[in-house]
């Protein structure tokens, strides 16, 4: 999703390098190391190295392409582009890729396959109770291979292994959207990860790890229903001990075009945010969707040459008045 | 076995050896003796890889794409590093004589003997870094454009080392030393000598010496390697510095 060549005109690609050069100026955050950069660090302080720094003769130097953050005494650099590194209580999104005896194994863009057991994620039926190996054959039943689904990070194993939870409602499988991979970097720790788009009637999740998920609003209460539902037919089926779900009754009610629509848009707002490199943060997102409804922009033009060049100079103009007003 | 009529019998092989063709200290290119080629990096080639890179000297033109670190096979042992794994191919049409494409093992043990020295393995263990490289055209001095192309390659993946790496070759004719040779002159060489290191922490991972050399040449050589080991690194770094400024 970078190095995107939109074709653009002469004029265009004028503007975007000044939008883009502004942008630089304005730029608060530390100029970027690479490998091999010398950290400016004040020794006398009793630094702490943190991730992506060395010492080489008596100096702090970087190992990784990144920016260098400080807290309090600690220096460290936080790579751009580099998988995601997880934190206890982040909320992720993820893709199934294995369902193994008694959990699932999901990407979640970490260096390994993260793993969701059973026993740490709420069973349909809502019901507090052991695992039984009835569950466990009905497995597939709730998430299947590449399925997409939101959980959060527990944490790690003493080997090293990522164990995530899903023990509320609103985690779960993710239907009827898309899924939006950007750099882990761009996406910064908040309270609010999910978010709930009334006006648009979409559902968006902004997942630690990078991956960004655009869908249809679920209804909370609908879901529970569907739950219920579900846990029937299994308890229906548990005596036979075969569940071949019944064909998702949620694949006959479609979305409406509309819905889509607003997935698209705010799908495309994101893909064009990470393409220039700004955090990924719900206000920005929201306000290029305005921006692209105000300037009556369809949504595939919102990937074209001429929608990426407004949004840079857009935001170089906010950031070059937000300097000005504080100085 | 042998015939009786005793026609057939064993030749020693004919050499038949160009020379190059300098004239007053000119390569065929009209370099001098002492001076590389032009080089164009670019990273962010494969938008599929978790980082790549793209160099060109002169006509030898690179791909290198980084996957990972992901998660080692069940198969593999465990192991408390991770490993890297390198393969080095070559397109059909790479050279002048068509089809010879396919993995170059020589190549890809070289690549990862040159790399492993430089990456911080111990940082991501029960993992694997995958590191493939495709040469597009060979114009000579394939591999010392492999391995700077791949540390820049490792350095966009976020992968962390201690510097990048950077790589260059000599070849030795009688009197002269010919820094960065090209296929014709690497085709009738007297010997070569090619040097990897991290320019800024001036540690050597890998030297390859072939052929006939004097001691006093080869300090000769080493010496101009690492003078133009030292300039291939500052180019990177303002590749990746470009590179990351526009992520800003």
């Amino acid at each position: 999703m970078r190095d995107v060549n939109f074709a653009m005109t002469q004029t265009q690609k004028v503007r975007l390098k000044r939008a883009l050069q502004c942008l630089r100026d304005c730029s608060v955050a530390s100029s970027p190391v690479i490998v091999a950069d010398t950290i400016p660090v004040n020794l006398e302080d009793n630094i702490l190295k943190g991730h992506g720094t060395a010492e080489l003769e008596g100096e702090v130097v970087a190992t990784l392409c990144g920016a260098v953050e400080r807290v309090n005494k600690l220096v460290l650099v936080r790579p751009f582009r580099a998988r995601y590194k997880p934190e206890i209580g982040d909320i992720v999104v993820g893709r199934v890729i294995e369902v193994a005896p008694k959990r699932w194994r999901l990407d979640i863009n970490f260096i390994q396959d993260a793993i969701l057991m059973l026993s740490s994620m709420n069973l349909p039926d809502g019901i507090q109770r052991r695992r039984t190996a009835v569950d466990e054959l009905n497995m597939r039943s709730i998430f299947e291979e590449n399925d997409v689904i939101c959980a959060e990070v527990r944490g790690s194993q003493n080997d090293g292994s990522l164990h995530l939870q899903a023990r509320s409602q609103k985690y779960g499988k993710l239907e009827k959207g898309q899924l939006l991979s950007v750099s882990p970097y761009l996406v910064k720790r908040r309270k609010q990860h999910f978010h709930y788009l009334e006006q648009y009637g979409v559902d968006l999740i902004l997942g630690c790890n990078g991956y960004i998920w655009v869908g249809a609003h679920s209804d909370g209460g609908g879901k529970n229903e569907d739950f219920e539902d579900l846990s029937a037919k299994l308890e229906d089926k548990m005596e036979v001990e075969v569940s071949p779900l019944a064909p998702h009754k949620e694949e006959a009610s479609s979305v409406p075009l509309g819905t889509r629509e607003n997935v698209c848009r705010l799908a495309n707002a994101i893909r064009i945010l990470s393409l220039l490199g700004f955090n990924i943060s719900m206000e920005l997102i929201l306000d290029t969707v305005v921006a692209s409804v105000t300037w009556n922009t369809t949504v595939r033009d919102m990937l074209g040459g001429e929608f990426y060049t407004r949004i840079a100079e857009r935001e170089a103009e906010r950031r070059s008045s937000k300097r000005a007003t504080q100085v | 076995m042998a015939s009786k009529s005793g026609t057939i019998s064993t030749y020693s092989p004919l050499f038949s050896r160009k020379n190059p063709n300098f004239t007053n200290g000119v390569r065929s290119d009209g370099r001098h003796f002492h001076e590389c080629r032009l080089a164009f990096l670019r990273t962010g080639a494969v938008n599929a890889a978790s980082g790549s890179a793209y160099a060109e000297f002169g006509n030898t033109k690179v791909i290198v794409s980084v996957f990972g670190p992901r998660e080692s096979k069940k198969a593999m042992m465990y192991s408390d590093t991770g490993r890297l794994n390198c393969s080095v191919s070559f397109t059909t049409f790479s050279t002048p004589i068509r089809g010879q494409g396919s993995e170059h093992k020589e190549f890809s043990s070289m690549l990862h003997k040159a790399l492993e020295g430089a990456i911080m393995l111990e940082t991501f263990p029960k993992t694997t870094v995958d590191v493939f490289a495709l040469v597009l055209e060979s114009g000579g001095s394939e591999l010392p454009v492999i391995i700077s192309c791949a540390s820049l390659a490792l350095a966009d993946a976020g992968i962390a080392m201690f510097d990048l790496v950077t790589s260059v070759s000599v070849s030795c004719f009688k009197d002269d030393l010919v820094i960065d040779p090209v296929f014709e002159e690497e085709s009738c060489q007297d010997g070569s000598l090619m040097i990897v290191c991290m320019p800024l922490r001036n540690e050597v991972t890998q030297l390859t010496v072939t052929g006939e050399w004097s001691t006093p040449k080869v300090h000769e050589a080493m010496d101009l390697c690492l003078g133009a080991c030292s300039k291939l690194g500052d180019i990177m770094r303002l590749c990746l510095k470009e590179a990351a400024s526009t992520l800003q």
